[in-house]
């Protein structure tokens, strides 16, 4: 498309354009369209066009007939001409006067004539409906965001400018105690803790930039205290302005707080306010150097602190504990540590010591601890064994540390309490030693390295093999036979007992099913099992009734043997067990009876079938003593109970056994304990020997 | 030029003897010198400009960049030195500031030797003052700091235009009320007014020139932020100032207890928003000094 104009250059505007437009000004109705003339002194109209006759409503006559400066009431005296200039056109906004007297806004625009006497005056009302209506509504979202803000429960800054704020709500006034008219511009800077305000700044910056983005920041507020909050800004634009920020705060100061004293419960004792293990350990490891010196630990154990409970009650134990906590505070030097290790124990961890001071302040502290205090209208003096370490080359890592003054307390209390030890060399070399050997056994029992022996039991009636005794054994590589004499109590103490009894009871039913394979009726009819006493609880039935079902074997081919004491540790709760595995049809044994001061009258209520008579007791037979055997034997026929006799060395025995009416007899004499597969051999021997 | 000397007080209400459209074609010519301003000045009223834009146009003129820098960076804006782009520095100050900047560049209102005595003390005074009180009307702080800069370019023009007879009546008069009274006697319009007609013949918006014009209305709610602004800015910088009650100027809006923290801010920042609007020395602020601009 091509598009002709004219130019002054070639000519002037061809008449007929000219007309054409002077006839659309003429009749246009949406443009208020004057010609004003300068005639004499004033300005007056010579010429209006349809839109103007509308807008101002005055008859074209009665315009002809006006001054201009009547129609713009606003301009002073003189005025007029800054809107008609004789160079330039002027724009001005100002008020219309109409012909009822009403003024219309509007934006007047004046453009002279070359000759600078004449100029047409255009009128573009501001105050049309659809503007009214676009500002009414621009209005309502206005008071709606600050209605919405104002109100809202969460501090609120807008910032239109820079860090200026433009409006703060009152939700933020609230928070840091000031005023709005104290807060808006930068006053609010102020209220930014100065170490917070770089970061803030740049944050700010980011969000001017366009991004959102939070920072951790503290508020000072008027009463000089700090709220720890939240800032989250985000980028705010305004068309025609520029750049600012919409802010909302978070206060989390009480959540800090709760989360700190949190925080402070799982690292402290709540009793007496004391570092707990596990901040101990914490606080060591951060200080510990390997294969440097200069810290110590004072492990503390209160001596007979049991007897305080246990006759004076829990609540003076606690005053005890709290009292005995307050004296190692006041004792301790400066920066020392005191922590609560557990129970009735306390450990103070020093630095830059070495043994001389470390033993001196231990025996402060047992001094200071042996001040005599009333406690449930008693005087006592808290007593206590004082284990000392002193870290030496030695010590690989912060642990073998605590340890090490752990072993020495123990030395101490071993030693005859009240006293202060500092770690001997020897006792340190046992207890590590100790500690290989639990790792190897647990190892062991992981790896199924702990094997079974079998050791007949032989009737007394014929002499023939009635059952067999599980017996662990640990053939360990480097040290060879290790005792079940010490392996099962290490059990005992490190938790691994169950896992041994499973294993034990597991391979049992395991070898009973491969025998039956093997032999048929000349298997051995049952194995007796022996369960330890940390062993008696309510899951013991359950697995035994699991590991018979695996192998499929009656619950008759399985008697459990438990020592006496183990029954006597806590007796209603080893009777419930114990009639969980009659309930199931499983025999019970009490072995080694006669050591552990079983209640006669207790006894009568177990549910047992048998009684072991202790190895001790068939010893004391060579030497002519056959009272006890005598009387346990007699004891369990009363009862209805069949006895084992343990420990049958020689043929004397045996046959004095047999008269004093033992039902069974076991020993190395009669059979030595044989690994499964010689006890098969053994049992189908014995079988074609008795065919 | 046209200029009738000062006729003497029985003449003061005889027709104006002042020819202001002159006066007024005085400003295009300026713009011609300053085609950098003058292109920032019409660029920034528009709606989709953006900082990146008039970033772009600012860097051309360096003493007005810098100046624009340090307003963003100086204590008003809370920046702290962060602002080390032009770009952020738009942003910061706010469009219609780069403006004014620009503007007062483009009317030599930076150049002290053309300008009535007091003149910025005044203006700071005015600009920081009118910021301040803005929110108590309902006005943003911003377009207020600006009201206040530029609200007395019509003094400062009339001052250069006829600087004797201005001279009289700063001398004779020394309330800005009293001042424009004779303004207008003398010149057929006052200050705040020529101001105002400039600022509408490049398009800045109604909010701003509406203030210049009914400033001396004192039932005007839309004059009252700028009356309260000279009263602050009387208060600090005229001597022997007999105070007028703050709140008979603003419509009871605010009361003497509302201007103690005003009064404090103002004296805070006045230096440094001088400095950031003057550049850093007198001598930089030579025209001269930035002939770039000069040759464009």
């Amino acid at each position: 498309m091509s598009v002709s104009i004219s130019t002054a250059e070639h000519d002037m505007v061809p008449p007929e354009i000219v007309s054409t437009v002077f006839y659309s000004a003429t009749v246009s109705d949406s443009l208020a369209i004057l010609v004003a003339e300068t005639i004499g002194a004033t300005q007056r109209l010579t010429w209006c066009n349809e839109g103007a006759v509308q807008l101002l409503g005055y008859g074209v006559e009665d315009l002809r007939a006006t001054a201009l400066s009547h129609l713009f009431p606003t301009l002073g005296k003189g005025e007029l001409k800054l809107l008609l200039r004789r160079e330039r056109a002027a724009r001005m906004t100002l008020p219309v006067r109409t012909a009822s007297g009403a003024d219309v806004e509007a934006i007047v625009i004046a453009t002279p004539s070359p000759g600078g006497r004449m100029w047409t005056v255009r009128i573009l009302s501001t105050a049309n409906e659809q503007e009214r209506a676009l500002r009414a509504t621009a209005d309502a979202h206005e008071r709606r965001f600050s209605a919405l803000t104002e109100r809202s429960p969460i501090p609120t800054l807008l910032s239109e400018q820079g860090m200026r704020l433009a409006h703060v709500n009152d939700a933020f006034c609230s928070l840091v105690g000031l005023r709005a008219e104290q807060l808006l511009g930068t006053g609010w800077i102020d209220t930014i803790h100065e170490d917070d305000l770089d970061g803030v700044i740049e944050q700010v910056a980011a969000a001017l930039d366009g991004d959102e983005v939070e920072i951790q920041a503290r508020l000072v507020r008027d009463d000089g205290t700090l709220r720890t909050t939240v800032i989250r800004f985000a980028h705010l634009f305004t068309p025609g302005v520029g750049a600012g920020f919409v802010g909302t705060i978070e206060d989390i100061t009480d959540r800090l707080a709760f989360e700190a004293k949190l925080a402070h419960q799982a690292n402290h004792d709540p009793l007496t306010g004391l570092p707990n293990r596990t901040l101990l350990a914490q606080y060591v490891a951060e200080r510990f150097v390997s294969g440097t010196g200069g810290l110590a630990c004072l492990f503390l154990d209160l001596d007979n602190f049991k007897v305080v409970n246990d006759s004076l009650g829990h609540t003076a134990g606690d005053e005890l504990l709290v009292e005995v906590a307050n004296r190692l505070r006041a004792t301790v030097r400066p920066g020392d540590l005191v922590a609560r290790f557990g129970g009735d124990e306390f450990v103070v961890v020093c630095q830059n010591v070495d043994e001389e001071a470390a033993v001196t302040l231990a025996g402060r502290v047992a001094h200071a601890l042996a001040q005599p205090m009333r406690l449930g209208g008693v005087d006592i003096r808290p007593y206590a064994s004082v284990g000392v370490t002193v870290q030496t080359a030695e010590h690989g890592v912060a642990e073998e540390l605590i340890r090490d003054c752990d072993i020495a307390m123990y030395q101490a209390k071993a030693g005859g309490k009240g006293r202060v030890t500092v770690l001997d060399q020897a006792a340190r070399a046992e207890a590590r030693e100790k500690l290989r050997l639990v790792a190897e056994l647990r190892d062991a029992i992981e790896r199924r390295e702990i094997s079974l022996y079998y050791q007949p039991i032989f009737s007394t009636r014929d002499g023939a093999p009635v059952a067999v005794e599980s017996l662990a054994r640990w053939n360990h590589p480097e040290r060879g036979a290790v005792s079940p004499a010490t392996f099962v109590p290490l059990a005992e103490e490190s938790g691994l007992i169950t896992g041994l009894g499973l294993l034990v009871l597991e391979e049992t039913c395991r070898q009973i099913a491969e025998w039956d394979h093997l032999l048929g009726p000349a298997a051995p009819p049952r194995a007796n099992v022996n369960v330890s006493a940390l062993q008696l609880d309510d899951n013991l039935s359950a697995q035994v009734a699991a590991a018979l079902a695996r192998h499929d074997l009656e619950a008759g081919r399985i008697s459990i043997e438990i020592t006496e004491s183990a029954l006597m540790k806590d007796p209603d709760s080893a009777r419930t067990v114990l009639q969980q595995l009659r309930d199931l049809g499983v025999e019970l044994a009490i072995d080694d009876f006669g050591t552990g001061y079983s209640s006669l009258a207790y006894l009568r209520h177990l549910p047992v079938d048998c009684l072991k008579v202790d190895r001790s007791f068939v010893a004391e037979l060579a030497d002519g003593h056959a009272e006890i055997a005598s009387a346990v034997i007699a004891l369990a026929r009363n009862l209805n109970l069949c006895t084992v006799a343990e420990g049958v060395e020689t043929v004397e025995q045996a046959e004095e056994l047999t008269r004093l009416g033992a039902t069974y007899l076991q020993g190395f004499s009669l059979a030595q304990p044989m690994t499964g597969g010689h006890t098969a051999a053994w049992f189908a021997a014995h079988s074609e020997d008795d065919a | 030029m046209t200029v009738t000397p000062f006729p003497g007080a029985d003449t003061l209400a005889s027709a104006p003897v002042f020819d202001i459209e002159k006066v007024l074609a005085s400003i295009d010519t300026m713009a011609a010198q300053r085609p950098v301003a003058a292109q920032i000045v019409s660029v920034a009223n528009s709606d989709d400009t953006s900082a990146k834009a008039l970033a772009r146009i600012l860097a051309s003129d360096v003493a007005l960049a810098s100046r624009v820098m340090k307003l963003a960076n100086s204590a008003y804006f809370g920046m702290r030195g962060r602002v080390t782009s032009l770009q952020f520095a738009v942003t910061v100050v706010g469009f219609t500031t780069v403006r004014t900047m620009a503007t007062v560049a483009l009317t030599n209102l930076d150049d002290e030797s053309r300008l009535p005595e007091d003149f910025w003390d005044v203006t700071t005074g005015l600009a920081l003052a009118a910021s301040s009180l803005a929110p108590r009307f309902g006005e943003r702080p911003q377009d207020s700091l600006c009201l206040g800069l530029l609200a007395q370019m019509g003094a400062a023009l009339l001052h250069h235009n006829d600087r004797e007879g201005y001279g009289e009546i700063i001398a004779s008069e020394p309330t800005y009320r009293g001042r424009r009274w004779a303004e207008s006697r003398r010149y057929g319009i006052n200050s705040l007014r020529l101001t105002s007609v400039a600022l509408e013949q490049w398009g800045f918006p109604v909010s701003l020139t509406t203030p210049l014009k009914e400033v001396d209305d004192d039932r005007s709610m839309d004059g009252a932020l700028l009356r309260a602004a000279f009263e602050v800015a009387a208060r600090l910088t005229t001597e022997d100032y007999e105070q007028v009650p703050i709140a008979s100027l603003t419509c009871g809006r605010l009361r003497e207890d509302d201007l103690v923290p005003v009064l404090d801010q103002v004296r805070a920042d006045a230096a440094e928003l001088r400095r950031a609007m003057l550049g850093e020395t007198a001598e930089a602020d030579d025209p001269a000094e930035n002939p770039g601009e000069r040759t464009a």
